[in-house]
């Protein structure tokens, strides 16, 4: 079998893992506040910072590094919620401005952290292609890649038995529904909305970490991360969590079966035409909300 | 003072994008985010043009501006069915498409390597070689624009525009065709920009597609929403800050990179800023 075929499927799938955990979050996000996240991107660029600092600059052990990085970029997700969104929110503020505002916070993140780290691509893995490589049909995938794979499984199992079962989930579905219902019920909207920013930030920077293990890390990562969460989103249907994963492996396959003929070079420009396509045929994504 | 003649021409470039960009997302409350890309078109219009086939610079200002507006005709077909966040949304869209042409089309566009040698405007065998009388060309230019705009804004069309902002509904009641008007507006804004484009290639004498990206749309956008939406003599004063500010941070002792960086963080938080506290921008008429 000298197919190509396996690769790209095996490559498809890597991608999509990625795609979904920034589409996990930005659903997560958009479904109980209609933002559009903007931030969202830059908080996976600084999950995979974190733990360049953590692991790569002071050495500390990546058991350690992960987990922290992890809730760092939650935190960060929590206190952009705390300090700016649930203000404007608050001023009713209407869904541009906030849109506007997330852009200018991701604009000056992102050049914070290139002041910090400088615009260099760097990469996490500690000893680049010494990583246990795994054959399968033909296609050829990392142990770092399996790990990714595992792990998106993992994190969107855990979210959907959250949603589904925890009262913090119930919670979130009304809020999805509708905010002032949810509110005048008495659920402390504040409070549900800050913790899925927390949560949906965390998944974010789960991306952000594994693209860096994966391949590795630049400051202007978080723009293309966050315009294929988006994009997956909304092929999916926005604010549908199961939607946006198929989104994000539907977009993957997409994009890396489109470059089999020809460069590499066009992903951008044809995961942008099938969500131009998609927002003309058929605007509210393959599985609409109920 | 050549530096100074320099930080004026760039003043003068971008404010042409500035006022070309507030007639659609400050008059008819388009949030459109790919101005780069007819800025980049025009550039591009030009540049080739100069190189390859040696044309004249006033010339290749037709084609810039033809090729620009037929592109946004094209976008504002497809944007014109969205609105607000969506609408953004495929604007990004654009402008990412856009550049990637521009990176990727290496027959034309020579790729990442750019594009060398574009020469200055020639008229009747005056060269506009030196710093100070391309200065004249584009203040003359820009000064054009700014008469051109605050002429349309001013007009019943330009009323028309602001009504449609106001309540697109409302005024289609009336017997207008909003969309004919949005897609106007969106074309003439174009042009605009495809005009700096082709001023901006002439004059750095070196393009490469990392001028046309993303992040230059946004900073287009700042410069609107930063001197006021609806507002061009405040657009004004936005390029005036934006521009002067990374040599503001230069001369303060910040290396120049770092004071490149310095202004995103600046621009970035004075957007987060004004849509915290002041959504209509500093000098600004109207709400997003």
């Amino acid at each position: 079998m000298d197919s190509i075929i396996p690769q790209l499927v095996v490559n498809s799938i890597i991608a999509g893992s990625i795609y979904s955990l920034v589409a996990l979050g930005f659903n997560l996000i958009f479904g109980v506040t209609k933002l559009f996240n903007m931030a969202h991107g830059v908080v996976s660029a600084i999950g995979g910072y974190t733990v360049f600092f953590l692991f790569k600059k002071h050495g500390i052990d990546l058991y350690l590094a992960i987990p922290l990085a992890i809730l760092f970029s939650g935190f960060m997700g929590y206190i952009s919620e705390k300090f700016i969104f649930s203000h404007m929110r608050k001023k009713k503020a209407s869904g541009m401005v906030m849109l506007v505002a997330s852009l200018g916070l991701f604009t000056a993140l992102q050049a914070v952290i290139a002041i910090l780290f400088t615009s260099q691509f760097q990469t996490l893995s500690k000893n680049v292609g010494t990583t246990k490589i795994y054959e399968i049909y033909g296609g050829i995938i990392t142990q770092t890649q399996l790990l990714i794979l595992c792990s998106v499984i993992l994190i969107t199992l855990l979210l959907g038995l959250t949603i589904k079962f925890t009262r913090f989930g119930k919670a979130v579905k009304a809020i999805n529904d509708d905010l002032e219902v949810a509110r005048i019920v008495g659920i402390d909207t504040n409070r549900v909305i800050a913790k899925v920013f927390f949560i949906g930030s965390a998944i974010a920077g789960v991306a952000g970490i594994a693209i860096g293990f994966d391949t590795g890390i630049e400051p202007t990562m978080g723009m293309n991360l966050l315009f294929k969460g988006v994009i997956a989103s909304i092929i999916g249907g926005v604010g549908n969590v199961y939607g946006g994963v198929f989104g994000a492996f539907l977009i993957a396959f997409i994009e890396n079966f489109g470059i089999w003929k020809i460069s590499g070079e066009w992903k951008d420009t044809i995961a942008f035409s099938v969500l131009i396509l998609f927002l003309i045929f058929k605007p509210n994504g393959l599985f609409k909300r109920k | 003072m050549e530096y100074i003649i320099h930080l004026l021409i760039l003043i003068s470039i971008w404010s042409i994008l500035g006022v070309s960009l507030n007639l659609v997302v400050g008059y008819s409350g388009l949030m459109s985010v790919t101005h780069a890309a007819f800025f980049g078109t025009g550039a591009y219009a030009t540049a080739i043009l100069i190189t390859k086939y040696n044309w004249n610079f006033f010339l290749t200002l037709i084609v810039s501006l033809a090729v620009s507006m037929g592109l946004s005709a094209l976008f504002g077909l497809v944007l014109g069915k969205f609105k607000g966040d969506y609408y953004a949304l495929i604007s990004f869209g654009f402008n990412i498409i856009i550049f990637s042409l521009f990176l990727n089309w290496q027959e034309l566009t020579r790729g990442p390597l750019g594009i060398s040698g574009i020469s200055r405007p020639e008229i009747l065998s005056f060269s506009f070689s030196n710093n100070l009388h391309f200065l004249i060309l584009v203040g003359c230019m820009s000064l054009i624009i700014f008469l051109v705009a605050e002429y349309v804004v001013n007009s019943s069309f330009g009323r028309v525009l602001m009504a449609i902002r106001e309540d697109e509904q409302a005024i289609s009641v009336f017997g207008y065709n909003t969309k004919v008007y949005k897609m106007i507006i969106f074309m003439i804004s174009a042009g605009m920009a495809a005009l700096a484009g082709s001023l901006f290639a002439s004059y750095i004498t070196f393009i490469d597609p990392s001028s046309f990206s993303l992040s230059e749309s946004m900073f287009i956008l700042a410069i609107v929403i930063l001197g006021g939406l609806a507002n061009n003599k405040g657009v004004f004063w936005g390029t005036v800050f934006l521009i002067l500010l990374p040599e503001a941070l230069r001369f303060v002792g910040f290396p120049t990179d770092i004071a490149a960086q310095m202004r995103q963080i600046v621009y970035g938080l004075l957007l987060l800023g004004l849509m915290m506290y002041r959504p209509e921008g500093l000098m600004g008429r109207y709400k997003l």
